[in-house]
């Protein structure tokens, strides 16, 4: 029983687009299409938690130079294996690093940045540091791209989610032992961080969101 | 208020100890600990709730910042082998936690089992942090720091005293009580009188569970599985299961003699479910000990072996060995393992060397590189292809 339950969550990472799409109840793959509109050719991209390079492969589909970033090995074997059998094998780099280490980078390096269900992941002192570096190695007048689980401010909404989430969390965790979290705080975070938001799109259950905010020469 | 946060202490470590099957994530990042100035040590532990619950109350009375890393609510020996707690933890929480501002030294004191994920050779490269090993228990800090950071050999070591064994048993007598009473309800349902089977059962499973690891002392010799010993089959652990399936027998009489009815289904549902528990409970007990590795995985017995040529004596890897395998010889200035029967097969050792000098090695002459064991966690516990 050990063995097998073992053996089952050793693979959990090539299960992780599955999780993904159903726990989002198939709005992921949408999602990554509208905001990877932002994204013109030859644009410098920066993926952060490009996790199985999903967003990845969006942006790399647009013609743009992708670096992807993300802290689990495993994961980012899968993203190069998926990008290794598309078209778009010359113009990614992926590396193994966390946000912590965006301080690499250089000022006005991209073009654009993009995170697909990341944020979520991240604690608050995280986020509020992730925020203040895509800042910094952003160009001026360009634009941050986020697709994330958040939490309504409406407690009916929250409520809602609650009782629809119990057992799609419980569901896609036994099929592919994958599961999300929600950010809190999102819009008001970015804001403080110095961006101007342009443009957010909420799905019905307000769970979901789709976030474009620019960086402007006043902030 | 002492009382008060005493009765905190205690409810809290009940608790957890009966869920410590699953993890329990605490809030990462900053805590202060006393009134700490900018020459304080800095302290680094695993996000596992109860963790840092017994860290608090190890080391109050000494001022210091700790830092709480995201090890998804695990504990931080099982974190780092399976490489939940591992450098970009570290890397992260150093950077975003505000600590550079609070102090003027760049010294943070690292638990002594977190080096099986955690490279400090990578952390001080990429944060200009330098890492301590601090000592295995929490209770030994406030003399460590009081002995200027160095640690003693009993320090380094793991034990298995007789409260961890009891702490081991209650977590699994309650994971498996609970398996057990929810496979009885419909039953219960049926006929009500079932349920004071059922909850003597429980007591049942807490009697073999229990006896089992106050006895594991005497288990332990014939747990001990040399390196190409036919794991599947194996005769000594055959007297390990017999011995707990007599506890278990006994417990069974005790209930007939209490109750005062032999009737045959009942005998047989005790017998059924008794057997039943001894087996999951053997199936990984040497997994369950800090002291013995386990071998579940056939193909992931491991040794480890010293490349003599690369060893250049910095002895960093006898510092990290929890088990004591390791010695230094002065005279050659070169590391050997005079101990490495004692090994649990954790990995510290190479993935500390800063010189790539040891490796693990299995019985088909296989060897996975430092460079594989770092990445990919390739000990006991990590992942594979």
């Amino acid at each position: 029983m050990g063995y097998v339950l073992m053996k089952i969550l050793e693979s959990a990472p090539y299960r992780y687009d599955k999780g993904v799409r159903i726990l989002t109840l198939g709005k992921i793959d949408k999602a990554y299409g509208r905001l990877t509109q932002q994204v013109k050719k030859g644009d410098n991209v920066l993926d952060i938690g490009c996790g199985t390079g999903m967003l990845t492969l969006h942006a790399l589909i647009k013609g743009a130079n992708v670096t992807g970033i993300d802290i689990n090995p495993e994961m980012l074997e899968i993203a190069r294996i998926r990008i290794e059998n598309s078209d778009f094998k010359e113009n990614v780099n992926l590396l193994e690093m966390g946000v912590a280490e965006l301080d690499n980078f250089d000022e006005n390096e991209f073009d654009v940045i993009m995170s697909g269900l990341c944020f979520s992941e991240l604690s608050n002192d995280e986020l509020n540091y992730t925020l203040k570096f895509c800042k910094k190695i952003l160009k001026h007048n360009s634009v941050l791209i986020i697709a994330d689980e958040v939490k309504s401010n409406l407690f009916v909404f929250r409520f809602l989610n609650f009782l629809i989430r119990i057992p799609l969390v419980i569901v896609t965790y036994i099929l592919t032992q994958t599961t999300t979290k929600a950010v809190k705080g999102l819009e008001e975070k970015v804001t403080r961080a110095g961006f101007k938001i342009e443009s957010i799109r909420k799905n019905k259950m307000r769970n979901f969101i789709e976030l474009v905010a620019r960086k402007t020469k006043e902030n | 208020m002492r009382v008060t946060y005493f009765f905190y202490y205690v409810f809290i470590n009940v608790v957890e100890t009966l869920i410590r099957l699953f993890p329990v994530p605490a809030k990462t990042g900053y805590r202060k600990i006393g009134s700490p100035n900018e020459d304080s040590p800095v302290l680094l532990t695993c996000n596992f709730h109860l963790t840092i619950h017994r860290l608090k109350r190890a080391i109050r009375g000494i001022n210091c910042h700790l830092l709480i890393a995201n090890s998804k609510g695990i504990n931080v020996w099982c974190a780092a082998t399976g490489g939940l707690l591992n450098n970009h933890s570290v890397i992260s929480v150093i950077k975003t936690s505000g600590i550079e501002e609070k102090v003027n030294h760049r010294k943070i004191m690292l638990p002594q089992l977190a080096a099986p994920g955690i490279e400090a050779k990578e952390i001080q490269k990429k944060t200009s942090w330098k890492v301590i090993w601090g000592p295995i228990y929490a209770k030994s800090i406030p003399s460590f720091i009081k002995n200027n950071f160095v640690k003693s050999e009993i320090m380094r070591q793991v034990k298995f005293p007789i409260i961890e064994r009891i702490e081991m048993a209650i977590m699994w007598w309650f994971f498996l009580s609970v398996i057990q009473f929810i496979f009885w309800i419909p039953f219960i349902i049926w006929k009500p009188f079932l349920l004071e089977e059922a909850l003597s059962l429980c007591v049942q499973i807490f009697g073999i569970s229990v006896i089992s690891f106050i006895l594991f002392p005497l288990f332990e010799p014939l747990l001990k599985v040399k390196y190409k010993a036919d794991v599947n089959f194996n005769f000594k652990r055959l007297i390990v299961i017999f011995i707990m399936m007599l506890i278990a027998a006994t417990g069974v009489v005790i209930y007939t003699f209490v109750i005062k009815d032999y009737a045959k289904w009942m005998l047989i549902r005790w017998s059924i479910i008794s057997f039943i528990m001894v087996i999951i409970i053997n199936m990984d007990l040497t997994g369950t000990t800090p002291v013995l590795k386990s071998d579940l995985h056939e193909e992931r017995l491991y040794h480890v072996v010293i490349d003599k040529e690369k060893c250049r004596g910095t002895g960093i890897c006898v510092e990290v060995c929890p088990r004591n395998c390791l010695e230094m010889d002065t005279k050659t200035n070169k590391v050997s393992d005079p101990r490495a029967k004692d090994c649990v097969q954790c990995g510290a050792c190479i993935v500390q060397c800063p010189f790539d000098a040891l490796f693990f090695r299995n019985n088909q002459d296989e060897i996975i590189s430092p460079e594989n064991v770092r990445k990919y966690k390739l000990n006991l516990m990590g992942k594979r292809d």
